[in-house]
């Protein structure tokens, strides 16, 4: 990278909004994807949206790739700088710019973090509904870079649910504001194709949202099984009854022992798998679904299932969910999440795969996941000295993603392609498919700068593998 | 000249444009080698299903050949415990409704006419009805497509689980692309189960800006399943809104008691309907009731009254008779104009209004004659450009629908 441009660069931005020196760089060496690391040669702080353009313009003007970053919490490596000398930060984009309580949407800058669009509406009973187990340091660019999911998508969806528009600089530097406030705006959807795009179209400065109702009330539900095939059947069973839960989360014997171990909530330290269930909406039709959803797991073999009587129990129950992967570090020095679906009715197969791919890789694979999506989360557990038992690691993600996609699933539900998995893309899509999309991404980004290598299976990937560090939770 | 094509005749036209062939082709393989025989001739085709929905958009530049797909129609797969069905892009609605019932499920997307609504239709035109105030649009519940690009070959875009973030989404470039970008022949959608109970409540109005004051009040006070404003005509022969309530008696009894109250406390008339399918078939159907032309203004919800008191204005000064509904918690309102001479007056009158709000107002469908020299699309704003390289490589030469869509395109 030209010395003349990262002084451009300083010039623009001042002295703050640049790092150069490599001490400085090595944090932003991965995200959470740890497994491989590469840092940027520059690191750019910009302030504002017309920032993040100008800086696009000069990087366009020398040719340069770059790879955006929000607060570097994703799981796929997606951040990774792969022959792309200058890393973007829209950390620094943190105006609300605008809340409109009676229209139900807010105006947000990328690096506005996921809870604090909640924090900011929850007064007037509103709340933003994705909410991935990152959303207290997760930011908007990032959520719709990945198309972010989260334990309530199941009755709420996803980020691209409730993206309105988007302002996306081009690798050109031209800025593109697409959507709008309104809903229906004639054209194609270039909203719907920038959310989860991973960076590869440009840099997204700010977000249209929609926000809804915060649910009048709540009954949440856990029920405790003896094994994953019964919980499952409880799973489909409840779908089969016609409810849709706001969230239906299954944990396996391992990490229920874990999270026994390191919160002592009383669960059964043998059991083979526990359900969270939540139902919300209005009040008059709760009591109703909740004994419902009672009847089917103990028909299902439930040994036991507590209905929360307050919000006390209500938030020690999800405690338990979202704490688990807190727990499972107490069982090894360092874990991996895998991300990959399966039909919801394929979670018993794909469980057992799992289990073959831990028994044959001598490893302990523990699951926590969102079983009313299908969308598993294998937790698996390694010593990152342990060179051998990395690659172990290493293969058995590969082999239980390759099930998911024998079963009729997909490589990934919610973490996005990144790096990662970039190699596995021809498992799930033909030349033909893959044509198509290359075609999207040089509409956008014609020479290929912005976010370069990533999601693509012809990735020259060529980063240095090091030993990985402890994996944030998903 | 194949064994699924045959010469067109005149109720073939596309507004107005008469093409030379029909083609309806059996298989995907057909619409392949379809495509591909234009492609390589530099014809032009548009894409059809029951025709049905043919008024929507820009006038085709050129037209050869009309390729209708009602022959691809069927239900490929409905797994009914994972909540998702596969189904040929010729399926209609009905008929699809009814496979999905028989597991007490619903594609919960009503648009004017299903029985005449193909699938393929209802994705490529973006078609929605009443449920989209809680049940989202096509964009919402759409998982995966196969379509047959420009070149003829066959993609795949997004798949059959209902959380899935691999590679671009590429459904999303055909939803509401009025078939400019590819044809769909295949389409795998989420599922949800049916409501045990659906009611309304029909509150009688003054007007048109205080019905969608109450609808506000409505959204906020019951977060109904829909949420309708029907101008004078329409239901009664006063403005109204109509809620309607789904879900379990209970709910549906606490929704219709707090709907009520809001009435009640408005110093309002309102009523009880059991039959809240049945009221909200009628209200989307509206549309297609005798007009020469629907327009359909895109604006924020607390300003669909300042719309609505704007449409009727402009109707009286014009003194043209004007018919309007209104998904009111989203900010859609459809107005049915019955003098074709009126249209033009209307849309350049209301246009820069409601763009003045952030808003978008569309020509949604129109006879040949009233579409002569109006832009039924308007400007679509900043992403025309990145919209105009997309359709470049999407279709280079130009032989999905040219001209029917924004700009031209």
């Amino acid at each position: 990278m030209p010395a003349p441009l990262t002084a451009r660069l300083r010039a623009l931005l001042g002295a703050d909004g640049v790092v150069d020196r490599p001490e400085a760089l090595a944090v932003y060496e991965c995200d959470g994807y740890t497994l491989a690391r590469a840092a940027p040669e520059v690191v750019v702080l910009p302030r504002t949206p017309a920032e993040v353009a100008t800086v696009l313009r000069l990087l366009a003007e020398e040719g340069v790739a770059f790879v955006p970053r929000g607060a570097g919490t994703g799981l796929s490596g997606g951040t990774l700088p792969v022959a792309a000398p200058v890393m973007v930060c829209t950390s620094r984009l943190r105006q609300i710019e605008r809340i409109d309580v009676g229209n139900r949407r807010i105006v947000a800058q990328a690096g506005v973090v996921n809870q604090w669009i909640t924090d900011a509406v929850r007064a007037h009973g509103l709340c933003y509904a994705p909410d991935p187990s990152s959303q207290p340091a997760c930011t908007i660019g990032g959520n719709v870079a990945e198309n972010s999911g989260g334990p309530h998508t199941l009755k709420y969806g996803v980020t691209t649910n409730h993206v309105l528009g988007v302002e996306l600089v081009l690798a050109s530097g031209e800025v593109a504001r697409l959507g709008a406030m309104v809903e229906d705006r004639p054209g194609y959807d270039l909203t719907g194709l920038v959310v989860g795009a991973e960076g590869t179209f440009g840099i997204v400065t700010r977000a249209t949202l929609r926000l809804v109702r915060v649910p009048a009330a709540w009954r949440t539900l856990l029920a405790v099984f003896a094994s994953v095939d019964a919980a499952s059947e409880a799973v489909s069973a409840i779908i089969g009854a016609g409810i849709v839960p706001a969230a239906l989360e299954m944990m396996d014997r391992l990490i229920v022992g874990a999270v026994e171990a390191a919160y002592h909530v009383g669960l059964p330290a043998n059991a083979g798998a526990v359900l969270l269930v939540e139902i919300d909406g209005p009040a008059a039709g709760l009591d109703p679904q909740a004994a419902e959803v009672e009847a089917v797991c103990h028909a299902r073999g439930a040994t036991e299932v507590r209905r929360a009587r307050d919000e006390a129990e209500r938030a020690a129950l999800w405690k338990c969910r979202k704490r688990a992967f807190g727990a499972v570090g107490r069982l090894a020095p360092n874990y991996c999440t895998q991300d990959g679906v399966v039909p919801r009715t394929r979670v018993p197969d794909v469980m057992r795969a799992i289990a073959a791919a831990a028994e044959r890789h001598r490893l302990r694979i523990g699951n926590v996941f969102h079983a009313g999506d299908g969308n598993i989360h294998p937790i698996l557990l390694f010593d990152e000295h342990d060179r051998d038992e990395v690659a172990r690691v290493l293969a058995a993600g590969r082999e239980i993603l390759e099930a998911c996609v024998a079963l009729g699933g997909s490589l990934t539900g919610e973490h996005g392609i990144g790096i990662e998995k970039a190699g596995q893309m021809p498992l799930l899509f033909s030349p033909e498919d893959l044509l198509a999309m290359t075609r999207l991404r040089a509409t956008f980004d014609p020479e290929g700068r912005a976010n370069p290598h990533k999601i693509f299976p012809d990735a020259k990937v060529c980063v240095e593998t090091r030993t990985p560090r402890r994996q944030a939770a998903l | 000249m194949t064994a699924w094509t045959e010469p067109a005749g005149p109720d073939d036209a596309v507004d107005g444009v008469v093409p030379a062939l029909v083609a309806r082709p059996s298989s995907v393989a057909e619409v392949q080698a379809e495509v591909r025989t234009a492609a390589a001739a530099g014809r032009a085709l548009v894409v059809a299903g029951r025709g049905a929905h043919l008024a929507i958009g820009a006038p085709p530049r050129r037209l050869d050949v009309l390729l209708r797909l009602d022959r691809l129609d069927r239900v490929l797969a409905h797994e009914a415990a994972d909540m998702t069905v596969t189904v040929e892009a010729g399926c209609p609605l009905d008929r699809l409704a009814r496979a999905l019932a028989a597991a007490r499920q619903w594609l919960p997307l009503d648009p004017p006419h299903p029985e005449a609504t193909t699938v393929g239709g209802l994705v490529a035109t973006n078609l929605s009805g009443p449920l989209r105030a809680s049940q989202g649009t096509v964009r919402d519940l759409l998982l995966g497509l196969r379509v047959v690009g420009a070149d003829g070959a066959l993609v795949a875009g997004g798949g059959r689980v209902v959380k899935n973030v691999a590679g671009y989404d590429l459904p999303k470039l055909h939803v509401g692309a009025l078939g400019t970008v590819g044809v769909i022949v295949e389409a795998t959608f989420k599922v949800r189960p049916r409501f045990a109970c659906e009611e309304a409540v029909v509150i009688a109005c003054p007007d048109a800006r205080s019905a969608a004051e109450a609808a506000i009040a409505v959204r906020d006070a019951a977060e109904p399943l829909w949420l309708e404003a029907a101008g004078a005509g329409v239901v009664g022969d006063r403005a109204t809104v109509v809620a309607g309530l789904g879900g379990l008696a209970e709910e549906v009894a606490e929704g219709r008691s707090a709907v009520l109250a809001v009435a009640a406390a408005r110093g309002l008339e309102a009523i009880a309907v059991a039959d809240g399918a049945g009221l909200r078939t009628r209200l989307g159907a509206f549309p297609l009731e005798p007009a020469a032309a629907v327009l359909r203004a895109a604006v924020l919800p607390l300003d669909v009254g300042e719309a609505l008191d704007a449409v009727e204005a402009t109707a009286r000064a014009q003194r043209a008779r004007v018919r309007w509904v209104a998904h009111a918690s989203c900010g859609i309102v459809r107005v049915a104009v019955e003098e074709a001479a009126a249209v033009a007056t209307l849309v350049a009158a209301l246009r820069p209004r409601v763009a003045a709000r952030e808003g978008t107002f569309v020509v949604e469908r129109a006879a040949a004659a009233v579409k002569r020299g109006l832009d039924v699309w308007g400007d679509v704003g900043g992403g025309l450009g990145l919209m105009r390289r997309l359709k470049a490589a999407f279709d280079p030469a130009g032989t999905f629908a040219p001209g029917r869509f924004v700009g031209g395109l």
